[in-house]
């Protein structure tokens, strides 16, 4: 082991996902010369297959491991001082773990944010009778959409960050670079363009009257008559400032560029992976997704979009309400006929022996026939004469989070064109489309009339 | 621009984008699969590009042959046709390029596959004389089960092939679902009206950016190290308001050996420098294209005939033709120094498998930036095999893959490394290298200092440049790939 000098070390040796021995000698040997050292290995955080991956894994998780561990121990600790008990860590897989368990391995809680919005929307969902829906977290500089079937987030095994693959399970979050702050610009082909530059919050969007005054997508809504005049928090927003901004483009045209970019993405999570949108209702949030759902919803034909009271801060309610969850995964890259039992619930990734991209097929019932079923939908094609490779069986172990009852709001019954104002959030109800609250909880219901 | 027809382009390019993963996705062998050596692209019912994923560089400008090949044909609404005939739309033999009717245009997915039969595993023979030593010719052709079991059945593991080719099928029939949910959705007028829009949009933004250039003529000359002896490569570069004309007149003529390129390589090659050095983000349409025109000699190295052998020429000469480029330009504006300039294409099998890599090396520095180390340079845009998938599959075992540290030219920013790779053969098997900038290394710019030259080594003998030979079991082949030149003189 070569003398190092760093505040962490992360460890990645050829096919320790089958056997980690080697590794954690190493790893060990570190930690012994080097007790101050953050040693990461990656059988530790990221057991599978592909060195790549699994070491770029293993460096995001020891480069971070130093400052996550410093952040969360000062948090904790001034959480025992006000008498709080200590916080549980959302991850990105969308369950939370102990702050310890989150220090240890910060890989793992990269999109924890994002990742509740999508869980709260989830249990929205749920509570409103929807098993199946469609995220939309749409916010100052970009948006999150994820699909969630019979009341579950999807999830992934990968995801990219900064460039970087990271190896771990993940809510599938699919992002685009359009929020209610991007810019509005024309390129040099004379095409309108949306972001992916974005006003911030500093200076905002030119109706925020702090010294913006190039246009952004929060402008066209307001020039459009989708805003209140005066925000939720308290914001007065400046009509004349945006006009002078969106002097040389269409409100409208604004509205329809982001809108596309957005259904780009839900077409991604959706179409594209074999699910039909119409069988999927919208949850809208985000201080900007309720304005825009509707006429996302159209486009897709989707015939419900649930907007919550608490559009403004879904992602909170999604981490009080949280399961506990911690992932396991298991390496295997072998043929699925030589392998003996496997747990009865979790996901396989299989793949015909030879290709190398996998699907993930829910475990129990007769894997290899689903797993062709899966690869015919998917690719439109199926080989039965080929054998079946097992590449890992990823399992989840979780503890339900607490009852989230959330207070019934006033009904409402109203008729596009509306502008309904939320707590940090504006829903826009076009014409064509109804909105009702019936008293029973806080979700606003919008389905075309 | 009407922001229906810029909804419907954004939705064309989604359409390229998904048959470009859904092939990778599904695909069989490594260089697919693996390293995405591959690209899909979408063209109007007149044979105009209109969106290409853009995965592999030299495939930009040579699938519009493909269409124009095929649409000779006439083929029918669910007619697929296959071609790899570099003289008849193709680029080299491995590079099979399915080309289909979609409800309006057409779809085309290139791949390069692993083998396609001929006189070496690999089909990459390092001295080939003649096309037919390289490979199983197809011209355009309709692909039905009958055909595809007969071209399957002429190259090595055609279960692999086939399975590549289901994978290539799969993409074309998703575009032609796309493109049908398109036209049901918009209206047929509307979405033709669209593929017109991102064609012009990709020219007006390239014509713009040309514009910016100053005008004027530039010319160039580099070397490729042919077995006989070296080849001159000569171009030059006329800058003339919002057109480009790049003429490769004083080029040697067509060679013996396999460094031969068709007109459609040499054009990607041309479209790649540009694109590089006007408006990258431009949308990859022919339009992208139309302002510059690329001529070459008749019978020359870079407009070859048949019956020329090919397999380097789309590998080894295309990167040669954008060094030769990026040099002419360099005198009109900042442009990187020369970065590994060459694929180091390695090919290892026997009739039991075949194993296709080509290997990163030293990116040349820029005016502003160090250059990558260990990445693929100009017209290759493949990932590594990661160690472990290539060992479980093949029968060949990665005994190094290291930075050649030191190997990138000096300078006030350096050049990027080259890459040392060694494998190990288990089993009895064939070899093949196709490489370049074995003896002259790549150039630094404004005062930068050269990288190392690349190197080639059997068991620690120094091998040719293009080499073709026998592995025993225990056989280490190296491959030390070149840097890339420094920029500017060191501080």
């Amino acid at each position: 082991v070569p003398e190092v000098d760093a505040e962490a070390v992360a460890v990645c040796l050829l096919f320790s996902f089958r056997d980690a021995a080697h590794e954690a000698a190493v790893a060990d040997e570190l930690r012994r010369r080097h007790p101050g050292v953050h040693v990461v290995a990656s059988h530790e955080v990221a057991p599978e297959f592909r060195e790549y991956e699994r070491a770029s894994t293993t460096a995001v998780d020891a480069y971070l491991g130093p400052v996550l561990s410093r952040y969360l121990g000062a948090l904790a600790k001034r959480c025992a001082g006000a008498g709080l008990v200590e916080p549980l860590v959302m991850r990105s897989s969308g369950g939370v773990a102990s702050l310890a368990e989150a220090a240890a391995h910060p890989a793992w809680v990269l999109v924890s944010g994002p990742a509740a919005g999508a869980v709260g929307a989830a249990k929205v969902a749920r509570a409103a009778g929807h098993d199946n829906a469609i995220s939309l977290d749409m916010g100052g500089t970009s948006t999150d959409v994820c699909l969630i079937a019979g009341g579950e987030v999807a999830r992934t095994g990968e995801r990219s960050v900064g460039g970087l693959p990271v190896r771990l399970p993940t809510v599938d979050l699919h992002t685009v670079g359009a929020g209610g702050g991007s810019l509005v610009w024309r390129d040099s082909g004379g095409a309108l363009r949306v972001g992916p530059e974005s006003a911030g919050a500093e200076p905002g969007p030119a109706c925020y009257g702090k010294g913006g005054t190039r246009a952004t997508v929060t402008d066209a809504n307001l020039v459009l008559g989708r805003l209140p005049e005066r925000l939720a928090g308290g914001l007065v927003l400046d009509r004349a400032a945006a006009e002078r901004a969106l002097q040389s483009f269409d409100p409208a045209e604004v509205v329809e560029l982001v809108n596309a970019e957005m259904l780009a993405a839900l077409r991604v999570i959706s179409v594209e992976r074999g699910h039909d949108p119409r069988d999927f209702a919208l949850v809208a949030f985000g201080g900007a997704g309720p304005l825009h759902a509707c006429g996302l919803a159209e486009e897709l034909e989707i015939g419900t979009v649930l907007v919550p009271a608490a559009a403004g801060v879904l992602s909170a309610v999604g981490l009080v309400a949280s399961e506990e969850r911690r992932d396991r995964v298991e390496s295997y890259v072998r043929p699925l006929a030589e392998v003996g039992e496997l747990p009865a619930e979790g996901e396989a990734d299989l793949r015909y022996a030879g290709q190398s991209f996998e699907l993930a097929i829910p475990l129990g019932g007769n894997l290899e026939e689903r797993f062709h079923r899966a690869h015919e939908e998917r690719y439109g094609y199926a080989d039965r004469g080929r054998p079946v490779e097992l590449v890992a069986v990823r399992t989840a172990e979780t503890r339900p989070g607490p009852e989230l009852v959330l207070p019934p709001a006033n009904p409402l019954e109203v008729e596009g064109p509306e502008v309904v104002e939320l707590e940090g959030a504006t829903c826009w109800i076009p014409p064509g489309w109804v909105g009702v609250r019936d008293g029973t909880d806080s979700t606003l219901r919008l389905t075309k009339s | 621009v009407n922001i229906e027809l810029q909804v419907i382009g954004s939705a064309l390019r989604a359409v390229a984008e998904e048959m470009g993963a859904a092939l990778v996705r599904s695909a069989f062998s490594a260089n697919i699969k693996e390293r995405r050596d591959c690209s899909s692209a979408l063209f109007a019912p007149d044979g105009r590009m209109i969106a290409q994923a853009e995965h592999i560089p030299v495939h930009l400008g040579a699938m519009p042959d493909a269409v124009a090949a095929v649409m000779a044909h006439d083929p029918g609404p669910n007619d697929v046709f296959i071609l790899n005939d570099p003289f008849t739309g193709g680029t080299h033999l491995p590079d099979i390029t399915l080309v289909s009717r979609t409800p309006l245009g057409f779809a085309v997915t290139r791949a390069h596959h692993a083998d396609v039969g001929g006189r070496e595993p690999g089909s990459l023979p390092a001295d080939s004389t003649t096309l037919e030593e390289e490979g199983v010719v197809i011209p355009p052709t309709r692909l039905d089960e009958n055909a595809l079991e007969r071209l399957v059945g002429q190259m090595r593991n055609p279960e692999e092939r086939r399975g590549d080719l289901r994978a290539q099928l799969a993409a074309h029939s998703l575009a032609e679902r796309r493109i049908a949910e398109l036209c049901a959705r918009r209206g047929s007028e509307l979405v033709l009206a669209a593929m017109d829009e991102l064609y012009a949009y990709s020219e007006r933004r390239v014509r713009a950016a040309i514009a910016a250039l100053p005008d004027g003529r530039y010319e160039a000359g580099d070397f490729l190290e042919a077995v006989e002896g070296e080849l001159e490569l000569r171009a030059r570069v006329t800058i003339a308001g919002e057109e480009i004309s790049v003429d490769f007149a004083g080029t040697a003529p067509q060679h013996a050996g396999n460094l031969n390129c068709p007109l459609a390589v040499t054009r990607s090659a041309a479209y790649f420098v540009v694109r590089c050095l006007t408006d990258p983000d431009a949308p990859a349409s022919g339009g992208a294209f139309a302002p510059v025109t690329v001529s070459a000699p008749e019978g020359s190295l870079v407009n070859a005939r048949p019956p020329a052998a090919v397999a380097a020429g789309n590998v080894e000469t295309s990167c040669r033709i954008a060094d030769v480029l990026f040099a002419a330009f360099g005198q009109a504006i900042a442009v990187p120094a020369q970065g590994q300039g060459t694929m180091n294409n390695l090919t290892v099998g026997n009739e039991r498998f075949t194993y296709y890599e080509t290997i990163g090396g030293g990116q040349g520095a820029c005016p502003d930036a160090d250059g990558p180390s260990g990445v693929h340079v100009t017209m290759s845009n493949t990932l590594s095999t990661p160690v472990e998938a290539l060992e479980l599959a093949y029968p060949l075992r990665v005994r190094r893959h290291a930075l050649r540290l030191g190997s990138g030219g000096e300078g006030a920013h350096r050049g990027g490394d080259g890459v040392v790779r060694e494998l190990e053969a288990l089993e009895p098997c064939r070899f093949s290298v196709v490489s370049e900038r074995r003896a002259r290394a790549p150039q630094g710019a404004r005062g930068g200092g050269p990288a190392l030259p690349g190197r080639n080594l059997l068991n620690g003998e120094e091998l040719p440049a293009k080499v073709t030979g026998d592995l025993e079991p225990g056989d280490r082949l190296t491959i030390e790939t070149p840097g890339g030149g420094g920029y500017g003189e060191p501080g």
